[in-house]
């Protein structure tokens, strides 16, 4: 019989502006892993597999980590995919499951990120950053999507105010999160007034930059019986990195490449969704997302925005999403599908989505040149 | 004086990849000459604001971080290529490229500085 491993634990260490000295990255990741095994109600002596994402982790390893919080494990694994690093590690530890390498895995990202950490990480984020980005000085890739953002918004007739459709919104969801470090309700005026950080981008299109971790738990279907929780299950995943070279424009985007294999897979289509989780690193890659994916009516953007997104507040990054509750370095890459995970266990308190039974989950990331090279979407059901 | 911006062109193919690659993504050899490519069309701009007004530097002195502006500018050699332009510059202008600080191609630490094309060298450009 055929083994379909499910998501039973979400987990998150708070997210923090200002961490006290002594909380390490290995702090929020350990705090992440431990909160998602306690929502499973599954004790660490039966975790059996065990992946890490990390900026910081450095010098340390996943089997470091391992050691220090006294797991035994068949499987490991460390992902460097930045924000794609959540549903990589999905994909790898659903197959492993199946495979029978392991039978109840943690997956968990964290990192401490002050300025100067971020700093650090942007300009070494990799050798072309370095080498030919950083020198100019670049200092991260607020400057980068600044472009993007002003490509998209000439392709599809937008202003200001319709892109600060997405960060308002979340602003509002991020009220019901007691986990965001954004959750005074945000104005049109306010964002509009919002201090310029590299036009047209201003403060509140770009993620706060956190301390943090988030983790979630899998397991066999057997052993997900067993717990008093609602379990989530994995219809379909699929990803595409590097798909045009670095050579396309960045706002068509490998999830177009993606997006049949993924709803066929699947068996659903977007319209039968309750609920999305997509990367937000800039309110720009949502919209870049939510279209090649095909969420979006005839590509009308501007209707979609105003309509569904402000007015008719259609669940998108219920905890806030990263622009409002923060990201935690690679946690970004997970903080969607713990969220993910929490609505369809209907543990979202504050926010919960009535009747959410599926969802879509993106991960995007790790800007080699001009845009992101990392795509992967995954599409969650609750099913017990 | 100022160097021509040039960047690797495939030996094989002609494909122009910039920044650097081993293998070219078109035809997959690895071998590599280079071509010019210091015209093009100014495709975005923004203004990086540093984030703190000064920074201090490794051997204690300060340094007072000034705004950048920056571009996307799109060769008329095909590449696009992420570089500072002078202020002022604007999307739809076209400039000339200069490879600051070294005169090979590819080297770490290669600044690329987009200049404002003077009226005598204006108009069409070869592509290489």
């Amino acid at each position: 019989m055929a083994v379909t491993p499910v998501i039973v634990g979400a987990g998150q260490a708070r997210y923090e502006r200002h961490p006290a000295v002594e909380r390490r990255t290995e702090t929020f990741i350990a705090e992440a892993a431990i909160d998602a095994l306690a929502d499973a109600g599954i004790s660490p002596n039966e975790v059996d597999g065990f992946g890490v994402a990390s900026f910081s982790l450095a010098p340390d390893h996943a089997v470091d980590l391992l050691w220090k919080l006294g797991l035994r494990v068949r499987w490991v694994m460390e992902d460097t995919n930045g924000g794609a690093s959540g549903i990589n590690m999905l994909q790898h530890a659903v197959r492993a499951i199946e495979a029978g390498d392991a039978e109840t895995i943690v997956l968990a990202a964290g990192d401490r990120m002050e300025k100067r950490e971020f700093h650090l990480m942007t300009d070494r984020y990799n050798r072309v950053a370095r080498d030919f980005l950083a020198p100019l000085p670049l200092n991260g890739p607020n400057a980068l999507f600044a472009f993007l953002t002003q490509r998209y918004a000439r392709e599809h007739g937008l202003e200001r105010e319709d892109f600060g459709c997405i960060p308002i919104a979340q602003r509002g969801w991020a009220a019901g999160n007691p986990g965001a470090v954004y959750r005074a309700p945000m104005s049109l005026q306010e964002y509009l007034d919002s201090v310029p950080i590299a036009p047209p981008l201003t403060r509140f299109d770009c993620v706060p930059i956190v301390s943090g971790g988030d983790a979630i738990v899998i397991t066999t279907p057997e052993r997900a019986a067993r717990l008093r929780r609602p379990a989530v299950g994995v219809r379909a995943i699929r990803a595409l990195h590097n798909h045009d070279q670095q050579e396309g424009d960045g706002i068509h985007s490998g999830f177009a490449e993606i997006a049949d294999s993924l709803w066929t897979a699947a068996g659903v289509r977007p319209e039968d969704l309750d609920a999305a989780f997509i990367y937000d690193d800039y309110p720009v890659m949502v919209l870049v997302q939510l279209g090649d994916l095909g969420l979006i009516p005839d590509m009308d953007v501007k209707r979609y925005l105003h309509r569904t997104i402000l007015e008719d507040r259609w669940p998108i990054n219920t905890s806030g999403g990263q622009l409002s509750a923060g990201q935690a370095g690679a946690s970004g890459g997970m903080h969607g599908l713990v969220e993910a995970v929490r609505q369809l266990s209907g543990r979202a308190d504050g926010r919960q989505v009535e009747d959410a039974e599926l969802a879509l989950v993106t991960g995007y990331g790790m800007v080699l040149y001009t845009h992101g090279a990392c795509h992967n979407a995954a599409v969650l059901e609750r099913v017990a | 004086m100022s160097t021509p911006f040039v960047v690797p062109r495939c030996t094989n193919c002609g494909h122009l990849a910039y920044p650097p690659r081993i293998l070219c993504p078109v035809c997959g050899h690895g071998t590599w000459g280079r071509a010019l490519a210091d015209t093009g069309v100014v495709e975005e701009v923004t203004v990086r604001r540093p984030v703190f007004k000064r920074r201090q530097l490794p051997w204690g002195n300060w340094l007072d971080q000034e705004e950048t502006v920056l571009a996307a500018v799109r060769t008329d050699a095909g590449p696009r290529i992420v570089c500072r332009v002078a202020p002022g510059t604007r999307a739809g202008d076209r400039v000339t490229l200069a490879a600051r600080g070294s005169t090979a191609i590819a080297l770490p630490g290669q600044v690329v500085e987009a200049e404002p094309q003077s009226p005598s060298n204006a108009g069409p450009a070869q592509g290489s």
